[in-house]
């Protein structure tokens, strides 16, 4: 792709998501379409964290862990010690690099299903721990979680209160995209950049890497944390939308669909996550009419999707750019 | 000429069994010095010790003066002593020039945060990259197969692709493992001719080797284990007449030492 | 005391019974079955069906468990795994088809047994009491009959024809095709294997604590606990790992009882730190 044709498909892709999903939204009235593209902005923004790790050759089954304890951190310091919501979300995505930072440290040194599977573990660590420490506020979780208050610097208003305004769901929606924007471009940076270039020998090989001087154990961290920052971001926002957070907020399943959007769009392109955050959670919606089946087609759907495009629907556009 | 590694005492046990029992020899600067020795005389046990991928029970390397034991491989490769992989160890998703380019890892002077926020310290490092990469494709005989995918690289070319990463990392001593291994003659000449090269451009080598021909044709000097000890020291023509050394080979053919 | 190590020893068989299956799949295919907490739950349901709907004898229920699930699994290996093994570019994304496939059968669990959980009539009745171990004869019938499918796969594995060529196949798929293996061939049986040891567990458990769509999932999770305790693709690891959770299962319930829910938790952390210890598990091989 040229220079020019990519500025043209980023703000080509901007003007549809801050401009006609609103108009279109508030011409139709389905007012509720905004809830569920928050979640899947929100959620594509922790895939995308999920999708890093995978740059790195990790198979990370834990991000669950990271925005149940992203939502926490925000909840707390929300509702227990009064603070703005805003800085939680910097808050948030913070103690959850920093946690990610010490539970990497040991663990990133698995490779392949052990990492999988002791990250697919750490989920259930997580809602083990809400559920036991008393700050959590065991099962019973977090609620009434106000909404978010006014944000502004040197007394000039940048985000009114969520609280007074006419529409808090466009507010939460152009907040989750705006982040997903930003959280994408940074990947984007990211994989483009000598930095990606870097992971990406650690996925293709880590002996090597060492080799050529690369600290392994710092860029495996680094990736990881940036990862676990995500989610945390991700789940301080949900605890913020659904003004609660509980210790099944997310669970296991939650961490697995965060894998499989990832595998869905396609491992080896940036956006794929997001695309396959989209149509895994449209497709769950749209299943919704066909009642005690959805599950039964949603899974065949994905059986099906496997075995004739297993490297990802974004693989489909590269084919067919190939031949074309 | 003034000794640029010093390997010490080393000893590598693995429970109870002793790969490396109290090896010591140097590597002169700009020398090509070769370790030779039959299966299992713990020739690569060695070399990964000195490469920092093992950790020696007892004993220590020292480059320069400095003790390189004990670090991690990458700490190992900052201070000079950077090895290529037996097998054709690459990374195979990434083209021939990108491996090249990024094995210049150690020489970047920008800050991975730098990289990503594209300063021009990064852009001035990554173009010096560019260039260096095409001068070391050119040299190994790669230039031709700059923008290929490195998994569909021939055999042959592979080595030579391995030989490059190590390079680009501007390593002090180039630890090659078993270069000449899989090679018809005509490769084996092509690669002897390629390492004396690298010495000319300044580099020591040390070699880890089964090819009895190549190695007499390509050192400078010989270090023989057997049954993880050193059993010689010398120049090719000293160890061609070591008895010590033919007797360890004895059962093995006579022209396989060269003789 | 005594009673704490029985129970664990009985949880432990299980346990170590379902996590040999896991791990063999493991072994032979680099896949990590996700479905296979599924596959316990259809194997529990079958034999719900057999035993204790239709009456029939408890041994031809347990057969009908395994040969079912047998057959399932020959057919999602050659149908599936092996065509996405053989199309995918990286082998994770057999993680994705595993996963789906768990969805599929919970989804068809669900349709066909609904969502209440069910039991069967006990298959022996009393209880053993004696030198301080209390142990209804029931649980000790299906831990012994558990003991006794240990042996018999161990035995299997280590002397058969079948067993000997999957054993080679786990070591080294090319070196093992080199000498004439037919990898394919013995990958389903393996599959088959792997499934069959899960549907087997389902049914033997389900006179003891009955079963619900629900668990799937969460006996996945244990057994993949299991596997990287023991070491992934050894089999003994899958059975050191079975006890050693079993145990660890049963003395915490007992000693932690008056922390509230807190058992699993510490096993969860005790494990994250084994493993940062020991990434390979007790004798697993590296590189997983």
């Amino acid at each position: 792709m040229t220079r020019s044709v990519k500025i043209a498909s980023v703000a080509a892709f901007l003007a549809i998501v801050f401009i006609a999903v609103p108009v279109l939204i508030s011409v139709s009235g389905r007012f509720d379409l905004y809830y569920t593209l928050t979640s899947v902005a929100l959620l594509s923004i922790a895939s995308a964290g999920v999708w890093l790790t995978f740059y790195i050759g990790r198979i990370n089954i834990g991000q669950g862990a990271y925005a149940l304890m992203g939502g926490y951190v925000s909840a707390i310091l929300v509702v227990t010690h009064g603070w703005s919501f805003w800085p939680t979300l910097p808050a948030a995505g913070l103690s959850c690099a920093a946690a990610s930072v010490l539970i990497g440290l040991p663990i990133l040194r698995l490779r392949g299903v052990y990492f999988a599977m002791v990250t697919l573990v750490l989920t259930e660590v997580a809602r083990l721990l809400a559920l036991a420490l008393p700050i959590t506020n065991g099962a019973k979780g977090m609620v009434s979680i106000p909404l978010p208050g006014a944000l502004s610097i040197f007394g000039l208003t940048i985000i009114p209160d969520f609280a007074t305004l006419h529409n808090a769901r466009l507010a939460f929606y152009l907040l989750a995209v705006a982040l997903m924007v930003v959280c994408f471009a940074v990947v984007y940076r990211l994989v483009h950049s000598r930095v990606g270039k870097l992971c990406q020998s650690l996925q293709q090989n880590e002996e090597l890497a060492s080799s050529i001087g690369v600290n392994i154990a710092y860029l495996r961290v680094i990736a990881y944390a940036v990862s676990s920052f995500f989610g945390g971001v991700a789940g301080a926002i949900f605890a913020a939308i659904s003004q609660s957070i509980y210790p099944s907020s997310f669970t296991v399943i939650d961490s697995v669909n965060f894998m499989l959007n990832c595998f869905l769009g396609g491992l080896g392109y940036v956006f794929g996550p997001m695309l396959g955050t989209l149509v895994l959670y449209f497709g769950w919606d749209l299943l919704f009419q066909t009642g005690r089946f959805q599950l039964l087609i949603y899974s065949t759907l994905m059986i099906v999707l496997m075995l004739f495009l297993p490297n990802g629907l974004l693989s489909l556009a590269a084919t067919t750019r190939k031949k074309g | 000429m003034a000794d640029l590694l010093e390997v010490s005492a080393l000893t590598k046990r693995f429970g109870g069994l002793v790969a490396v029992n109290n090896i010591s020899f140097s590597v002169r600067e700009k020398e090509i010095l070769s370790v030779i020795g039959p299966n299992g005389a713990g020739k690569s046990t060695l070399f990964k010790l000195i490469a920092s991928f093992l950790r020696p029970t007892s004993g220590e390397v020292r480059l320069k003066g400095e003790r390189i034991s004990d670090q991690a491989p990458h700490i190992a490769a900052r201070k000079g002593v950077v090895r290529t992989f037996q097998e054709t160890t690459i990374f195979k998703n990434m083209s021939v020039r990108e491996n090249v380019i990024i094995a210049h890892h150690l020489r970047s002077r920008a800050s991975l945060l730098g990289f990503f926020l594209g300063t021009s310290a990064a852009k001035a490092d990554e173009a010096a990259f560019g260039t260096s990469a095409d001068e070391i494709l050119v040299l190994l005989g790669l230039s031709s197969l700059a923008g290929e995918t490195a998994r569909n690289l021939p055999h042959g070319h592979l080595r030579a692709l391995g030989i490059a990463i190590g390079l680009a990392t501007n390593p002090s001593i180039l630890l090659l493992d078993e270069p000449f291994a899989g090679m018809n003659h005509d490769e084996t000449m092509r690669m002897v001719a390629m390492i004396r090269r690298l010495r000319e451009l300044g580099l020591t080598i040390l070699l880890v080797e089964h090819d009895m021909p190549a190695v007499m044709k390509i050192s400078d000097r010989i270090v023989v284990l057997n049954f993880g000890q050193k059993i010689a020291e010398g120049t090719p023509a000293e160890i061609q007449n070591n008895d010590k050394v033919i007797e360890a080979y004895l059962g093995s053919e006579d022209e396989a030492i060269g003789l | 005391m005594e009673q704490v190590i029985a129970n664990g020893f009985y949880l432990g068989a299980q346990y170590a019974l379902i996590a040999l299956g896991l791990t063999l799949i493991f072994a032979l295919m680099n896949v990590l079955n996700f479905a296979h907490g599924q596959m316990y739950v259809l194997g529990g349901f079958i034999s719900y069906t057999v035993y204790g709907q239709l009456g029939l004898p408890f041994v031809v229920a347990l057969l009908a468990s395994g040969v079912t699930l047998a057959v399932i699994g020959a057919l999602m290996e050659k149908f599936l795994f092996r065509t996405v093994i053989k199309r995918s570019l990286r082998e994770e994304s057999t993680m994705l088809l595993a996963a789906a496939t768990a969805f599929f059968f919970d989804a068809v669990i669900l349709l066909i047994f609904g969502e209440k959980q069910r039991g069967v009539p006990k298959i022996v009745k009393g209880v053993f009491n004696e030198g301080g171990i209390i142990m209804p004869y029931d649980r000790m019938v299906v831990g012994v009959l558990a003991l006794v499918f240990i042996a018999a796969f161990v035995l299997y594995m280590q002397y058969s024809r079948v067993g000997r060529a999957m054993r080679a196949l786990a070591q080294d798929r090319v070196a093992a095709q080199l000498m004439g293996v037919q990898v394919d061939r013995y990958s389903m049986i393996g599959f088959a294997m792997g499934a069959m040891l899960a549907g087997i567990v389902g049914g033997l458990l389900v006179t003891i604590t009955g079963v619900n769509s629900g668990i799937g999932g969460p006996i996945s999770i244990k057994a993949f606990m299991m596997v990287m305790i023991g070491g992934a693709g050894v089999v003994g690891g899958a059975i050191a790992g079975g006890f050693i959770l079993g145990m660890m299962e049963s003395v915490g319930l007992t000693v932690l009882r008056e922390y509230g829910d807190v058992t699993y938790l510490v096993i969860f952390a005790a494990l994250m730190v084994f493993l940062s210890i020991r990434p390979n598990g007790l004798m697993g091989k590296p590189w997983g």
